[in-house]
């Protein structure tokens, strides 16, 4: 009886994102007139899709136990790349090269964390700052395309498909496709077991550091593949974009319920995160609340989210 | 200087089900040195423990200097004069020694009364006093992490003794010291008796306790089994009431081992298993049993050289031995699962090599064997999805068992498997050993239980200070052979 109680405890504690989430809803809809409007939802996919795929490369460095400040610059770089690689190419070798870029600065840090042992906040520190910097190295600080892009790469930003932007599909089929990785390949299972306790997992004969550096290089991909869609939606690549990205993307997996500390979380639920995120930010516009103001109450959640995060483990 | 200094007369002490405690006296006299012995879980921790103020006892008084005492915390124990020494030194690494020496009771300067900043000259003024009367110089400046152990013991005594200690209990203090520092050790010890310090020494090695000992108590499954006075008892003695002198019913009921399928060709000390075969490792605490299986596991830096069924592979990563068909349970259970996931998820921890990494994993499959372990180990409750921080001590013992049999392994290494856990998972851990061995598995396990060793094992090796010492089997292997083979030096 004892143990029942205690995992329905916990069930209801993993239900708090998403009560979150539909209280912030509802609340918006009652005080705001907008906010159901088909325009408005449609707006809110589309400005969560990007997040949502850093977010859920994120949430493999988060729930293997890493971190990943990286992702932001990582955006930028892929974007650049691929739009650059795009005017001389063509449209498929471009995105081909914006996603290598992407999993190619995880793959460093994978290196420099799992195999060199080098702190991941330190590490991705420094690879965010090289990276931004080798951006503004290949564009010259300027913003790359306009003009010269091809048209199919813009539509990708712009069209819909069966009512729906291609920019909302990449992050759903995405979320599919990586969380029966997730959930049902040992691959997946070997993520957990590592965040959940790396020295258990080591002397249970799994490949520790290996399982690291994937993470790092699911990480990497997936910031490369929102870099392109970035890209495709601002028809140009930007050296500045992506900036705080990764500080959304980690407050976002943390408000989904992932542990940070890790070996806790799962992909829909850093998607939750990302909704809490996103509905925040537009139901405080449509509520006319000044922008600095907004500032305020997004760092105000980012605390609470992680408090929670304490008061959980603390038990 | 002969007068009781601490008296703890009538204590007892529960936990749970298990009575660690039940109605231990011991006066401890001024200048004197008082040893406690008695095998793992015999209470003697408890016993110090409880005198040390980190613990309450049930029942039972503590007198000091003839007054009655009730200890909130160790900072009242302390306070009150007595300090213990544990084996795991309370230092903290990155301070220096004179810092630590005061810590948390740092000398500071007065101006008009009113307390202002640490006076550090004093702090090192008092810290150099203490450490001579332990005839010990250095630079007081040095962080204790870059000190010897030794000599880091010697600045927790420095500590004890800067704040007027009149009980110094020291934990099996000579188990991680060389030889030269078990001297200087006990020189210093004979200058504490001569101040009129009462000292409380735990120790397995019994010719310390017969060269030190003024008084010795001896604990058996928490009751004094004996107390005796210097000259009063021998080595035999002690052991005799150590164990209880029950006969060691010695059962070779297994099979006889076959043939040999793990063995350190390399090694002069090497270990060879046969399938079919259970060995001990015997040893103290700081013997070194421990690192025999480490090596054997590659948990370490340097590569191990094993032949496997007369195959040689080089072993350099845990990897590797798992995938040699050798599996480990560690001394600590937090080393062993993954606490935050179910016991499903733990028990196929080490099996998810079995198929390919981007492949789905056979659910139904998997459903089966963990069904089946649950049932086989008796864990409780059968509940796979529960997380396995959940379950106790014995429980989760068990699920490490079924993470190495769910894949099958041919060879187990355990390091004190049935350490704290409850009598009947115990039996319960042996029983699933002894037919692990029977179908041909092979098994080396430490243990800190002789008895469990004996009763356990074809053959046991003891460690003595890292090197192989003898070896048991047949009716050589008794418990107060290998107690004497161990603790004798």
């Amino acid at each position: 009886m004892k143990f029942k109680a205690a995992t329905n405890g916990f069930e209801l504690r993993g239900l708090m994102p998403l009560a979150t989430l539909a209280v912030l809803c509802v609340v918006t809809a009652v005080a705001t007139d907008h906010f159901l409007s088909p325009l408005n939802l449609s707006n809110i996919l589309v400005q969560s899709s990007i997040m949502t795929v850093v977010a859920l490369g994120m949430t493999f460095v988060i729930v293997g136990g890493g971190f990943d400040l990286s992702v932001g610059s990582t955006v930028a770089l892929s974007g650049c790349i691929a739009t650059l690689v795009m005017m001389k190419a063509g449209l498929g070798l471009g995105i081909a090269a914006g996603l290598a870029a992407g999993a190619l600065v995880g793959l460093i840090n994978g290196v420099i964390i799992a195999i060199l042992g080098v702190n991941a906040f330190i590490a991705t520190l420094g690879t965010m700052v090289l990276v931004r910097g080798v951006v503004f190295l290949i564009t010259g600080g300027a913003p790359v395309g306009d003009e010269g892009l091809p048209r199919a790469f813009v539509a990708f930003g712009s069209q819909r498909f069966l009512g729906i932007h291609y920019l909302v599909w990449v992050p759903a089929i995405l979320l599919a496709v990586l969380s029966w990785i997730m959930q049902n390949t040992p691959h997946g299972r070997r993520i957990y077991a590592v965040g959940g306790g790396r020295e258990a997992s080591y002397l249970s004969g799994i490949p520790v550091e290996r399982v690291i550096a994937w993470t790092y290089v699911w990480c990497g991909g997936l910031a490369g593949i929102a870099g392109v869609m970035l890209a495709a939606r601002l028809q140009s690549g930007q050296p500045t974009a992506g900036e705080f990205y990764e500080l959304t993307a980690i407050a976002a997996v943390i408000l989904g319920g992932a542990a940070l500390h890790g070996g806790e979380g799962a992909l829909y639920k850093s998607v939750i995160g990302v909704f809490i995120m996103v509905v925040l930010g537009n139901s405080l516009n449509l509520l006319n609340v000044d922008s600095y103001w907004q500032r305020v109450a997004v760092g105000i959640v980012i605390i609470a989210a992680a408090a929670v995060d304490r008061l959980r483990w603390r038990r | 200087m002969t007068q009781t200094v601490l008296r703890a007369a009538n204590i007892t002490k529960r936990f749970g089900a298990t009575m660690a405690l039940d109605n231990v006296g011991v006066d401890v006299i001024g200048g004197q040195i008082h040893t406690l012995v008695g095998e793992n879980g015999a209470g003697k921790s408890t016993l110090i423990r409880i005198l040390g103020g980190v613990h309450k006892p049930d029942h039972g008084e503590i007198y000091l200097e003839g007054k009655l005492r009730h200890f909130s915390g160790p900072r009242e124990a302390i306070a009150a004069g007595i300090a213990t020494i544990p084996q795991e030194l309370r230092l903290v690494p990155s301070l220096s020694i004179a810092e630590n020496m005061a810590l948390g009771d740092w000398p500071v300067t007065r101006w008009l009364g009113i307390p202002g900043i640490v006076d550090r000259a004093r702090m090192h003024d008092e810290a150099r006093q203490t450490l001579r009367l332990l005839n010990f110089t250095a630079n007081l400046e040095i962080p204790v992490r870059d000190l010897p152990f030794g000599e880091r013991q010697l600045v927790a005594i420095g500590k004890a003794l800067r704040r007027n200690c009149r009980v110094l209990i020291l934990d099996e203090p000579t188990a991680a010291l060389e030889k030269h520092e078990i001297d200087r050790l006990f020189d210093i010890l004979a200058r504490m008796k001569d101040a009129g310090v009462a000292i409380i020494y735990i120790s397995h090695h019994l010719d310390e306790i017969l060269s030190l000992a003024d008084r010795c108590t001896v604990l058996r499954d928490g009751r004094v089994a004996a107390v005796s006075r210097r000259g009063e008892f021998d080595k035999s003695a002690i052991v005799e009431a150590m164990t209880g002198g029950v006969v060691n019913e010695f059962s070779p009921d297994a099979a006889l081992p076959g043939q040999t399928i793990l063995e350190e060709p390399q090694r002069a000390d090497g270990i060879s298993l046969r399938t079919g075969e259970l060995m001990g490792l015997a040893g103290l605490l700081g013997s070194g049993k421990e690192r025999v299986l480490r090596r054997l596991f590659a948990t370490g830096r340097e590569p191990t050289q094993v032949r496997i069924r007369g195959i040689p592979t080089r072993l350099s990563a845990p990897v590797h031995a798992v995938a040699a068909g050798m599996g480990m349970v560690p001394g600590e259970r937090g080393l062993g699962l993954i606490m935050n996931q179910s016991v499903r998820e733990n028990i196929l921890l080490a099996s998810l090599d079995r198929v390919p990494s981007f492949r789905s994993r056979d659910n139904r499959a998997d459903e089966r064997t963990v069904e089946a372990l649950l049932e086989l180990l008796d864990i409780r409750p059968r509940r796979p999805e529960l997380k396995v921080s959940m379950l106790s001590g014995g429980n989760q013992q068990k699920v490490i068992l079924a993470k190495w049999l769910a894949r099958k392994v041919d060879i187990l290494l355990l390091d004190d498997p049935t350490q704290g856990i409850d009598v009947a998972a115990k039996a319960q851990i042996h029983a699933l050993l002894r037919d692990f061995a029977k179908r041909g598995g092979a098994v080396l396990l430490s243990s800190s239980d002789l008895g469990e060793l004996v009763r356990l094992c074809h053959t046991v090796i003891t460690i003595n200070r890292g090197r192989i010492g003898t070896r048991m089997d047949g009716s050589h292997l008794t418990e107060q052979g290998l107690l004497r083979a161990i603790g004798g030096g």
